[in-house]
């Protein structure tokens, strides 16, 4: 099969799939218990708001539910659903009054900066980790690298998250190690939040100010802040690098959090593989070569170790916007995981289907550039 | 004895018998291609005797030893069992009188079971005994195969691969059957154990009064057991003939090729000429046209080989067919191309034959 | 007559096969044993998780207290405006107990001695709890608006410490008709454990913001805990497998429909998915008779597995006599009751005895046992291997009557027969009737909630994982073998291709059990798992969060608990993985 075939075959496949996403979707919101149009008008649901044609008095309860077509069939409202999400009409929340996409796209460039970077600090980590332990198998740094990426798995990250916070960012009374260590002050990061709060302020109820505008990822808008902004910042944010050490310092802990468990993983898939790749014929045919062990193990037995590692990357993408749920909470991010809970503890259910979309789109299309990168790497892949 | 008189008549016959495997082509063509693993066999099997079928690796004697027991459906065709068509009688029915032995002792046998349970499993499905009385069957045939009763309760990956092998001759037997497919029982196992398994084969089919087919790619294996040789190549016969005849008078170039091909351990006639075909097997997805021999063939004409497929047609002695345009004669030999020739390997051009 | 009753010689020779038999599967067991023993991280988790599992399934007798049960305080003699205090570890303040006395001689609450006592309703079915305390001596004594009074108004009764005795100043004194406070430390009965040593019997972990005992809280989580686990893990595995199988082993079209189904459930993240389905699960109360087959369908299939499981490892010929036989079947059914019995009973969070039949208070009970009764006799008939034998409708009531053995009962001790007690147990555990229609889950509480939705989320990873395994393993040639003789599809599945596909399906389920513990916590802490104030450890630490800079204990050793739990299982897994991986196996 031609790659461009492959890729194709790949696209062709992901719609079923969206469709059937975007009916589930569907219908867990209207599983949900709780009458969109009675949540969106409170306590003044029989307060007459219009009179129909004939005369009869309308309340706002009834004027939502016509507003929101809601008496129409099931399958007709689906229909509409489905045509809707192809013209990028996604709905309004009925939490924060706003539509769902500028919900969406405001949340969703901070989880993805927090979930990418995090990705982007276990990758290496875990795969260098995993490489000494593949080569120093059964040695003391093998057991002891092993126990800790077990253990760093099985830690619950909203957990690691709190005892992270503890550590690095408080001050020693409530048992932060960073003061005696580093002469900080009420430890080395900050404990919650995306900003330092003295010069940003929330806009909008929801969308949080920002020097500049821009992509969402913070630490690239940080660059683009123009001078003129920074003159008018507090003295102690006056240049792009500050900017962008502080988001920098507010994204440490939770990317911590959220890739260390990644990172350990990881190092376990690493070490397999690895292993595995130097048990082949090739391998002991380079060394009979008389190739230097480093080269051997890097060059020959790696290349070959690294490429199922690349199929694991779109999990762990889904493992990371999973676990960014847990993350948000507790550092106060307003990323997609802290709508989500919140759409789903006020029964917002426009907004559950759009940030479960999204999510799921983020996911298949990660899945997607990462199977393609695959079968450029291995070509075998194609075959199937 | 009925059985006896009986003798000679045929017992499978194989009309026509086709099996193409479809393979998914592209997601855009619509065209499907198959693998023509069978490709229209005739033959026929007489009560009593051992036919052996000999062909190269993917020529399609395993499909075809399916097809012939209905373990896969036929594509076109038929198999007649008996005077009845397979696909007629009942599957239970034709499984106690059609068994096969299949190449791999070791993983023709449940891993996680016992003996007992194995060589018992086909009484079990086709209730035929319970309890008691199974164990009482399966230590009878055990016992016909040469091994203990206290066996039974003993794992497959205790035994050896010639015990395995009896295992699972075991297994066949146990329902008593009148058929035995036979495929590549042996081409698992040492030498010294092939000897041992065969002749207990031989045994077992003179107390039995069993029906061979014994499909393998040796053909002193062949020479030993059968009574009658089909060669199949491409997903056809070829040539068959009694077992005799066919060693002697080939008469089908293929077959000329590999029985030149067998090791000769005799120092004096070390010198005889060895036949090597150029290139490679053609796909039988797809089949060269007329005779399917003709691209490898040494005495290929164009015009006729090319165009036309030989029928097997019956030559000058019972029994003895060929599907050839130019079958040899008695002592006829194939025509000798020298070593240059060889080395550049040329699929369309005539076969080499070295020397 | 039985074959016991004939030749000595043919009784000798069966036993010895018996041994034989079991030998094979010891040596096969001691094997595993000794490539699991080779690694000492799998032998700290197995530790770990035996550990766990007797904490919970001996927690009352672990644990100091009631999970729920305000050791400084009762709810209906307290003051509402009252905060109990956050005790920190080891601290005596979790021993004090401060409460309200009515000094007025004219109010009926009055009393001269006052009864120091906790009386306190608790749990998920508001059973009183009620101890006496005594009252070891007093720390201060407050008028009603906040003025230290003196101590030594007050004395403890010396025939009675639980007994409080007021001065004479004290009552009639009508500037104090509103009440004194008096706060006092007591001597809990009920915190005398046999594993503390003396002087020990204070709060270990300290006290949470409610004066609920952290350590038992702890401790009882774990029962929580364990039961999502291992429920969620094994229905799981159990839908996965079927679903699976049906995928890996037909293909074509119905293995593509699933496959798709399965990569819907896969683009979602996990533990939205769950979220949401929680949220829609909000509103419903009870689970109606549908699901009954949800629950008995599955065990009937496990159950079915699980007969030509055994079968195919243990030879069960009649030649073995069947006094040795029934020996085994004892062994069987002693064994599964036993874990039946601890999984329903002990990790069954105040599952007890009455709540099994709890069924009799029901109007309709005399009806439900009727049809239970008769649902029993049917199954057990069905159960009957003889009755599969030959499947056709001509002389079928003849054939239940033979399929009645009754000089033999221990045929009857299958496990096929078990599953049958174990599902009618289920039902009748769950089952109450509610109008009109019969309910199968009454009190369909949150944390049921959170298992459906883990077990809604967490099938198609394993329906995916069998299937691939059911794909390698039809390839073989051992299941063309057993085609080639006539097998059935059934019997090819249930007793060829799964036995030889469940090693890893076994290394995944443990480690699930570890990340369905993740993940309901996960749920808990977000605020859609376990109810508030349950002893459920993403809860505690949700719980915690207020405290977080004063208190951090709070969330500290609810934590470690899933930590060590959830590793324990993960290195439990690795182990075993170790022991299936063929590469060990020489």
């Amino acid at each position: 099969m031609k790659l461009h075939e492959f890729v194709v075959r790949r696209l062709l496949l992901l719609i079923p799939v969206m469709i059937g996403v975007a009916i589930f979707t569907f219908a867990i919101a209207h599983i949900i218990p709780g009458d969109p149009a009675a949540i969106q008008c409170g306590d003044k649901c029989g307060v007459i708001v219009d009179f129909t044609e004939d005369g009869e008095p309308i309340s706002a309860y009834e004027a939502n539910r016509i507003r929101l077509k809601m008496d129409d069939s099931v399958t007709v409202q689906f229909w509409r659903y489905i045509t809707d999400l192809a013209e990028g009409d996604w709905g309004e929340s009925l939490l924060y009054h706003r539509p769902v996409v500028d919900v969406v796209k405001d949340a969703a460039p901070i989880t993805l900066e927090m979930s990418f970077l995090a990705l982007f600090i276990a990758y290496p980590l875990g795969i260098i980790l995993g490489i000494i332990s593949a080569v120093r198998q059964d040695r003391m740094f093998d057991h002891v690298s092993r126990f800790f990426a077990i253990a760093f798995v099985s830690l619950p990250i909203f957990w690691f998250a709190m005892m992270l916070q503890l550590f690095l960012a408080t001050g020693t009374e409530h048992g932060g190690i960073c003061d005696p260590i580093f002469g900080t002050e009420g430890g080395c990061f900050p404990i919650y939040g995306r900003h330092d709060p003295s010069y940003t302020y929330p806009v909008d109820g929801y969308a949080w100010y920002y020097p500049a505008g821009g992509t969402g990822f913070h630490l690239v808008d940080s660059w683009f802040v123009t001078d003129e902004k920074l003159a008018t910042l507090p003295s102690e944010w006056g240049s792009n690098w500050l900017l962008f050490k502080d988001t920098l310092f507010h994204l440490a802990l939770p990317c911590a959090a959220l890739g260390i468990a990644s990172a350990g993983s990881l190092l376990r898939y690493m070490r397999a593989s690895l292993l595995e790749v130097l048990h082949e014929d090739y391998v002991r045919t380079a060394r009979a070569k008389g190739l230097s062990e480093f080269r051997v193990v890097i060059v020959h037995a790696c290349r070959n170790a690294l490429i199922p590692i690349v199929t694991i990357l779109g999990f762990s993408i889904g493992g990371a916007i999973g676990g960014a749920v847990l993350t948000e909470t507790v550092f106060a991010f307003n990323g997609m995981g802290r709508v989500a809970v919140t759409s789903i503890q006020y029964l917002d259910f426009v907004v559950i289907m759009g940030v479960t979309l999204i999510t799921s789109v983020i996911f298949l299309l990660s899945n997607l550039i990462v199977d393609i990168t695959y079968a450029i790497i291995d070509p075998r892949v194609r075959l199937e | 004895m009925t059985e006896e008189s009986r003798d000679g008549e045929v017992l499978i016959e194989v009309k026509g018998m086709k099996k193409w495997f479809p393979i998914k082509g592209g997601m855009l063509s619509e065209v499907k291609i198959h693998v023509r693993a069978v490709d229209g066999v005739d033959l026929h099997i007489k009560r009593g005797e051992t036919l052996g079928i000999v062909g190269e690796s993917g020529c399609g004697k395993t499909t075809l030893g399916r097809v012939l027991l209905g373990l896969i459906p036929i594509t076109d065709g038929s198999v007649l069992y008996d005077g009845e068509d397979i696909r007629t009688i009942p599957d239970r029915e034709l499984r106690r009188r059609m068994q096969i032995v299949f190449q791999d002792p070791g993983g023709s046998m449940n891993p996680r079971m016992s003996v007992r349970s194995i060589v018992g499993e086909p009484l079990q499905v086709n209730r035929l005994a319970e309890g008691a009385e199974l164990t009482q069957k399966v230590a009878d045939v055990l016992d016909s195969v040469g091994l203990k009763r206290e066996h039974m309760n003993r794992f497959p990956h205790e035994f050896s691969g010639g015990q395995k092998q009896r295992l699972a001759l075991a297994r066949a037997l146990s329902l008593d059957p009148e058929f035995i497919l036979l495929d590549e029982p042996t081409s698992a196992l040492d030498v010294s154990v092939q000897a041992q398994v065969l002749n207990l084969l031989e045994e077992i089919q003179e107390k039995h009064g069993l029906t061979f087919v014994f499909i393998t790619h040796a053909l002193n294996v062949v020479n030993h057991i059968s009574d009658r040789v089909a060669v199949m190549y491409l997903g056809k016969i070829v040539e068959i003939a009694n077992t005799a005849d066919l060693f002697d008078k080939p008469a089908h170039p293929y077959t000329h090729a590999l029985m030149s091909a067998i090791p000769e351990p005799s120092l004096e006639k070390a010198s005889r000429e060895r036949i090597v075909l150029s290139g490679d097997v053609p796909s039988p997805a797809d089949p060269p046209s007329g005779c399917r021999f003709h691209t490898r063939c040494p005495i290929a004409e164009k015009g006729l080989c090319d165009v036309e497929d030989p029928p097997l047609e019956t030559i000058d002695f019972d029994d003895h067919a060929v599907a050839c345009h130019f079958p040899l004669g008695p002592g006829m030999r194939l025509p000798v191309v020298d070593d240059a020739q060889t080395q550049s390997g040329d699929d369309d051009g005539p076969a080499t034959v070295v020397l | 007559m039985r074959d016991w009753d004939g030749g000595k010689g043919n009784r000798d020779e069966s036993l010895r096969r018996l041994r034989e038999a079991l030998s094979q599967s010891k040596s096969d067991l001691s094997r595993s044993w000794k490539i699991y023993r080779r690694s000492l991280l799998a032998m700290l988790g197995l530790f770990m998780v035996i550990s766990v599992s007797l904490v919970a399934i001996f927690a009352e007798d672990i644990a100091v207290e009631h999970p729920y049960r305000n050791l400084q305080d009762t709810e209906d003699k307290w003051s509402i405006d009252y905060e109990p205090r956050r005790a920190d570890p080891f601290s005596e303040e979790c021993d004090w107990h401060e409460q309200k006395i009515t000094t007025n001689p004219n109010s009926p609450l009055f009393s001269e001695i006052v009864v120091a006592e906790s009386d306190d309703k608790v749990g998920d079915d508001n059973r009183y709890y009620r101890d006496t305390l005594s009252v070891i001596q007093f720390i201060k004594l407050e008028d009603s608006l906040g003025y230290d009074l003196n101590l030594s108004l007050l004395s403890i009764d010396p025939s009675n410490s639980s007994l409080l005795v007021l001065s004479p100043e004290l009552y009639g004194n009508t500037s104090l008709y509103a009440g004194v406070w008096v706060t006092y430390e007591f001597d809990n009965e009920e915190m005398h454990h046999w594993w503390m040593p003396d002087g020990y019997d204070v709060c270990i972990f300290g006290t949470n913001d409610q004066g609920h005992d952290l350590f038992s809280k702890v401790v009882y989580g774990s029962r929580v805990s364990l039961k999502i686990g291992i429920t969620v893990a094994t229905l799981t595995v159990i839908i996965g497998t079927i679903v699976g199988s049906i995928s890996g082993y037909f293909g074509g079209r119905v293995d593509e429909v699933i496959m798709r189904i399965c990569d819907i459930f896969f683009a979602i993240p996990g533990l939205i998915l769950a979220m949401a389905f929680v949220a829609a699960m909000n509103q419903i109360t009870s689970l109606t008779i549908p699901l009954w087959l949800g629950i008995l369908f599955p065990i009937f299939v496990l159950a079915a597995f699980s007969n030509t499981y055994l079968n195919s490892t243990v030879p069960d010929d009649d030649q073995i006599s069947e006094q040795a036989m029934s020996l085994i079947m004892r062994y069987r059914g002693v064994l599964l009751a036993l874990v039946g019995f601890i999984f329903f009973v002990g990790w069954m969070p105040g599952a007890s005895w009455p709540d099994f039949f709890g069924i009799s208070e029901s109007r309709s009970w005399r009806a439900f046992a009727a049809l239970g009764i008769l649902t029993f006799l049917g199954a057990i008939i069905l159960a009957d291997r003889r009755f599969f034998l030959n499947t056709s409708f001509e002389g079928g009531l003849g054939r239940i009557k033979d399929s009645f053995d009754w000089t033999n009962p221990w045929r009857y001790l299958t496990f096929r027969t078990l599953a049958v007690f174990v599902s009618l147990a289920l039902l009748f555990s769950f089952s109450g009737s509610e109008g009109e229609e019969i309910v199968l889950i009454k009190d369909f509480d949150r944390l049921w909630k959170v298992q459906a939705a883990l077990i809604f989320t967490g099938w198609p990873g394993y329906a995916r994982l069998i299937r691939g395994q059911v794909l390698y393993v039809k390839e073989m040639t051992f299941v063309e073998a057993a085609r080639s003789v006539g097998a059935r599809p059934g019997r090819i599945m249930f007793r060829h291709i799964l036995p030889n596909a469940w090693a890893p399906l076994l290394v995944a389920f443990t480690l699930d059990i570890g990340g369905t513990i993740l993940s309901a916590s996960g749920l808990s802490f977000l605020g859609l798992g376990a109810d508030a104030y349950t002893a459920e450890w993403g809860l505690m630490i949700s719980e915690s969060r207020r405290y977080f800079l004063l208190s951090p204990h709070l969330m500290l050793y609810p934590g470690l608990a899933i930590a060590v739990t959830v590793l324990g299982f993960n290195l439990l897994g690795d182990g075993i993985r170790d022991v299936v991986d063929p590469k060990n196996r020489r």
